[in-house]
C-alpha cells in the first residue's frame, strides 16, 4: 500500500487501488476504541442523466433516486433488513446521500468484522421488489415533509434555485413526493448497476488497526465483478450568470433567515480546488468572521445577534460561496456585505489579520483529525474529486496575501451574488 | 485515560482527565444552580453578557482576536438543565502544543486564564455590567427565546416537558422568559452574577495530554484564588411530577405533525435507572426498537420514530414525525408497544442486543473529550462514583425480567401533538 505521511498532524494515510478499481484508504488511529468504516460511491442526487454501460442511449431518471436507492439497499432477499442486523451486533449503522456521494457506514467497538461482513454483503447484493419499493415511498414522503418544515433547509434550497438555471444542484436531494412516486424497481436496478460498480467506489477505514490486515479482510469480502469502465454522465449546460437576485419564502420562523450565495465558476483541478477552498475560508473570516469589522458593526447596531456562517461548496461541475444567518434586516446584511467586499477590494486586506486568521484555520485542520468519523467522510468525498485531504495541511503554507486578493477579486463578484430569505407572513 | 477529582475549596471541584489520544486540550467550567422561576432568565442572560467582554479582553472583537491568535481556540457557552438545576457551561478548546509550528507559546495557560477571566472577572463599570452589553443581550435573548419555534421537533419536545412539569422547576425553559427581561438591568444583573459565583456549585474540567502543571495554573489563577468556600446552592434531589397531564394539542403552521409522548418510568432507586436505559433501547432507542420497527418499518407512518430516556428525571419521551391525519393511528401504535413490553412480548435476544448497543456507546465515552466530561459531571451530580468499567459491568447484569419490572411501572403522563 502507498503510505502518505503528514508530520504536522502526525497522521498516515494508507491507500491502494485494487485490480477491480476499488480504492481502499486506511487511517490508523492508535489508542482509539472507535472503529469506523464507510463505503461510498461517486454518485449522488446530481447524476440524473447517464448512459447505462452497454447501452447507446441516454437514460434520464426521476429526481431523488440516489437517495431512494440508499434507503432500499438495506433490504435483503431473506426478508431481513441490514440496518436491523447491524444494530443487533451493537454497532451504529447509517447511510447518507448528498449531491455527489452516496455512502454506507458503521462504527463500533466490538464486532467489527461481523459488521464488515454485513455492510459488504448488502452493498453488493441489492434486492428490490415492487412491494418493498412501494412501502418506502411512505417513509421517504415523511422525510421530505420534515425538510419542508425546516427553514434552514428551505432557505438553502431556495438559494440554489436562484443560483442555477439548469444544474441539478437546484433540486432537493430527496426529490419530491411526486418525483419519487415514479420510481420502480427496474429503475433502481439500472442506477445500481451503473453506479455501484466497485471501480466507481471507495472505502475508508479508521481505528486502531494494522492497515495490511484490513486490506486483506476487505479483499476477501469482495464479489467477482467486471469493471464497467468510465461511466458517462451528463449535466445540462449551465450559464455563468445567476437566475435572479432574490427569493423569499413565508414560513413560521421567529426571525428571518437568510442565505447569501455567490456563484463561482468551478475548476476540476484538485490543487486549485484546495487552494481556493482555503483562500475562501480565510476571506470569509476576514469579511464576516467574529473578529471582523463588519461583524462588530452589525452586532453593535443590533442587525445581527448571532454568528454569520460562511462555507464554500464545490465539485468539478458546480461551486458557490454561502453566507448564512438570522437577522431582522436580511437585506441590510446583504447590502453591507456587498459594501464590505468592495471596501476590502479597494483598500486591500490587512496583513496582520491575514496571519492571525491563517493560524486559526490551521488549528481547525489539526482539530479535525480527532474526529474519526468526520475525517473518514472528508477523505472519502474529497477522494472522489481527486483531492487528498492531507494536502490541505501542505497547501495552507503556500497561501499568501497576493493569492487571497486575487480570489477576492475573481470570486466575490457582485453580479454573481443572490439572497434567499425565509420569513414570517406578518 | 486517568481521571482524578479533587476539591480545591469547599463547593469547587477540579476534575482532571489525562489522555494522550487527542490533538486538543479541552477545558470546561460548569456553574450549577437551582432552577427557579425568579432567576432562570437572569442566569441565562449572564452567560450572554459574559461573552461580550472581560476585564482584560473588553470587547467581543478582542476576545475573538485572542482566540484566533491561540490557533483558533474555540470558546463556547451553553445553558443546560440537569435535573432541577440550571447549568451554565463554558468551554475552551486549544490545539496541543505538539501540533503547532512553534511550541514556545503556552497556549493552554493563556486559554485557561482567558476563560476564567470571562466567567469570574467581567467588564464592570460603576459596580455594574456595561449597560450597552446588557441592553443588547436582552434584545438578543428575547429573540433567542422566541426562536424556539424554529426547530419544530425540539419545540414539540420542550412543550411536552413544560406541560408535564407545569409549575415545577423542570418545566422552566432553560433560556427563561421574555417578560422577565424588562425587569433586568446592568445593576441587578451584575448583583445576580456576584451572588451566583459566590453560591453556585463550580466544577472545572481539564482534559487532554496534560501534566500536573495544569493544577498549578488553576490553583494560582487570581480568579480562583478570589473565590470563597461555599455550601453550594443546588438541587441534589429532583422533584417528581405527580399529576397526569393528559392530552395537549397545539397548532402551528407546519406540514408535518409532531407527536411527543412523555412517560413516567417510576424507578424505585438510582440503581434501577440502569435497567430503564435498556427498557428505553428496546422501546424506541434503536433501529431495532419496537417503535422504530412498528411505526416506521411496518406501518410506514414516519421517518423519525424513537424515544429518549432522561435519566435525571426518570422520564422517557417518545417522538414521531407523522402525517397529521395519522395521529390516532400512530398514538395507538406507540401505546401498543408500551403494553407489549409490559406483557413480556420481546425476546432475550432483544435484551442482549440492546445491551451490546449501550455497552458499545459506554466504551466510546473515552474517545470523545466532551462526552467524557459530560459523563463525569453526570456522576458528580448523581452522587455516583461509577467508573466507565463499573458502568459496563452493571449493564451486563440486566436480563429480561429486569426489563419487565421497569415496563410494569411505566405510565403515560402527557401526550403532546403539534399540528396545523
Amino acid at each position: 500500500m502507498q503510505v502518505i505521511e503528514n508530520s504536522k498532524v502526525k497522521e498516515k494515510l494508507y491507500i491502494e487501488k485494487l485490480e477491480n478499481g476499488l480504492t481502499v484508504m486506511i487511517i490508523p488511529k492508535k489508542g482509539m476504541k472507535k472503529k469506523y468504516m464507510i463505503w461510498g460511491t461517486n454518485y449522488g442526487s446530481n447524476e440524473n442523466v447517464f448512459i447505462v454501460p452497454g447501452e447507446n442511449t441516454k437514460t434520464e431518471v426521476p429526481n431523488g433516486i440516489a437517495h431512494f436507492l440508499e434507503h432500499k439497499l438495506f433490504e435483503q432477499e431473506n426478508g431481513t433488513n441490514s440496518l436491523d442486523t447491524l444494530t443487533a451486533l451493537g454497532v451504529e449503522a447509517n447511510a447518507f446521500t448528498t449531491n455527489d456521494t452516496t455512502a454506507y457506514l458503521f462504527y463500533c467497538t466490538d464486532n467489527f468484522y461481523p459488521a464488515m461482513d454485513e455492510l459488504m454483503d448488502y452493498v453488493q447484493n441489492p434486492y428490490f421488489t415492487d412491494e418493498n419499493v412501494e412501502k418506502e415511498k411512505g417513509i421517504i414522503g415523511q422525510e421530505i415533509m420534515m425538510y419542508d418544515d425546516s427553514p434552514d433547509w428551505q432557505v438553502y434550497l431556495n438559494a440554489m434555485k436562484i443560483l442555477y438555471h439548469n444544474h441539478p444542484m437546484k433540486i432537493d436531494v430527496a426529490g419530491t413526493i411526486d418525483s419519487i412516486s415514479k420510481i420502480d424497481k427496474d429503475i433502481l436496478y439500472k442506477c445500481y448497476d451503473t453506479f455501484y460498480n466497485v471501480s466507481n467506489m471507495a472505502i475508508v477505514v479508521s481505528g486502531d488497526f494494522e492497515p495490511e490486515n484490513i486490506l486483506e479482510e476487505i479483499k476477501k469480502r469482495l464479489k467477482e465483478t467486471k469493471t464497467n469502465g468510465k461511466i458517462q454522465t451528463f449535466y445540462p449546460e449551465e450559464p455563468e450568470t445567476i437566475v435572479k437576485e432574490k427569493i423569499e419564502q413565508k414560513m413560521e420562523v421567529s426571525q428571518p433567515m437568510y442565505t447569501i450565495a455567490i456563484k463561482v465558476k468551478p475548476t476540476d483541478k484538485p490543487e486549485e480546488m484546495i487552494r481556493r477552498d482555503i483562500a475562501i475560508q480565510i476571506l470569509l473570516e476576514l469579511l464576516v468572521g467574529k473578529s471582523s469589522k463588519l461583524y462588530k458593526q452589525l452586532y453593535d447596531e443590533g442587525v445581527i445577534s448571532g454568528g454569520i456562517g460562511g462555507t464554500y461548496e464545490f465539485s468539478e461541475n458546480y461551486a458557490h460561496v454561502l453566507i448564512s444567518g438570522q437577522s431582522n434586516e436580511p437585506e441590510k446584511v446583504y447590502h453591507r456585505i456587498k459594501q464590505e467586499i468592495a471596501r476590502q477590494k479597494q483598500e486591500g486586506l490587512s496583513e496582520q489579520d491575514f496571519y492571525r486568521i491563517k493560524k486559526k484555520i490551521y488549528g481547525g485542520y489539526v482539530k479535525d483529525y480527532d474526529d474519526i468519523e468526520n475525517i473518514s467522510n472528508t477523505f472519502l468525498t474529497n477522494y472522489f474529486m481527486g483531492i487528498n485531504s492531507l494536502d490541505y495541511l501542505n497547501q495552507i503554507d503556500n497561501i499568501d496575501m497576493e493569492f487571497i486578493a486575487q480570489v477576492l477579486n475573481d470570486i466575490f463578484k457582485e453580479d454573481k451574488m443572490a439572497i434567499s430569505i425565509v420569513k414570517n407572513e406578518k | 485515560m486517568n481521571y482524578t477529582k479533587k476539591e480545591i475549596k469547599k463547593g469547587i471541584k477540579l476534575h482532571v482527565l489525562k489522555t494522550d489520544k487527542f490533538k486538543t486540550n479541552l477545558m470546561a467550567v460548569f456553574l450549577t444552580t437551582k432552577l427557579e422561576r425568579e432567576t432562570v432568565t437572569a442566569n441565562a442572560l449572564i452567560s450572554a453578557v459574559l461573552r461580550r467582554g472581560s476585564s482584560t479582553l473588553q470587547t467581543q472583537e478582542e476576545i475573538s482576536k485572542q482566540l484566533e491568535e491561540l490557533y483558533g481556540a474555540s470558546f463556547d457557552c451553553g445553558i443546560d438543565k440537569t435535573g432541577d438545576n440550571q447549568v451554565l457551561k463554558f468551554y475552551i478548546e486549544t490545539v496541543n502544543d505538539t501540533y503547532l509550528p512553534q511550541s514556545n507559546e503556552n497556549i493552554l495557560k493563556s486559554a485557561i486564564d482567558n476563560i476564567l477571566d470571562i466567567i469570574f472577572h467581567p467588564l464592570v463599570e460603576n459596580h455594574a455590567f456595561k449597560k450597552e452589553y446588557v441592553e443588547q443581550e436582552k434584545k438578543n435573548m428575547k429573540q433567542r427565546i422566541e426562536g424556539r419555534i424554529d426547530n419544530k421537533r425540539r419545540y414539540a419536545l420542550d412543550r411536552c416537558i413544560e406541560e408535564m412539569y407545569k409549575g415545577k422547576p423542570f418545566g422552566l425553559y432553560r433560556f427563561g422568559y421574555v417578560e422577565d427581561l424588562n425587569h433586568i438591568n446592568e445593576v441587578n444583573l451584575y448583583e445576580r452574577h456576584q451572588q451566583l459565583i459566590k453560591q453556585c456549585k463550580i466544577d472545572i474540567f481539564v482534559s487532554g495530554n496534560i501534566n500536573d502543571e495544569v493544577e498549578t495554573i488553576i490553583a494560582e489563577n487570581q480568579n480562583i484564588k478570589a473565590l470563597e468556600e461555599r455550601e453550594p446552592d443546588y438541587n441534589t434531589e429532583s422533584e417528581k411530577n405527580t399529576v397526569k397531564q393528559g392530552e395537549k394539542i397545539e397548532t402551528m403552521d407546519v406540514m408535518q405533525g409532531k407527536l411527543v409522548v412523555g412517560l413516567d418510568v417510576n424507578s424505585q432507586s438510582e440503581d434501577e435507572k440502569y435497567n430503564a436505559i435498556i427498557y428505553n433501547t428496546i422501546l424506541g432507542g434503536s433501529a431495532n426498537s419496537k417503535i422504530f420497527q412498528n411505526v416506521r418499518e411496518k406501518a410506514n407512518l414516519a421517518y423519525e420514530a424513537g424515544s429518549r430516556y432522561f435519566k435525571y428525571k426518570d422520564n422517557i419521551f417518545v417522538n414521531c414525525g407523522i402525517e397529521i391525519t395519522n395521529y390516532e393511528k400512530a398514538l395507538n401504535l406507540v401505546k401498543q408497544q408500551i403494553e407489549d413490553i409490559k406483557n413480556g412480548d420481546f425476546t432475550d435476544e432483544e435484551v442482549e442486543n440492546a445491551k451490546k448497543m449501550i455497552i458499545s456507546s459506554i466504551e466510546l465515552i473515552d474517545d470523545e473529550q466532551d462526552t467524557s466530561i459530560t459523563y463525569y459531571f453526570g456522576q458528580e451530580m448523581s452522587g455516583n462514583e461509577k467508573s466507565v468499567e463499573d458502568y459496563i459491568e452493571r449493564m451486563k447484569k440486566i436480563n429480561k425480567e429486569d426489563v419487565i419490572e421497569v415496563a410494569k411501572k411505566v405510565e403515560i403522563n402527557t401526550i403532546y401533538f403539534l399540528r396545523n
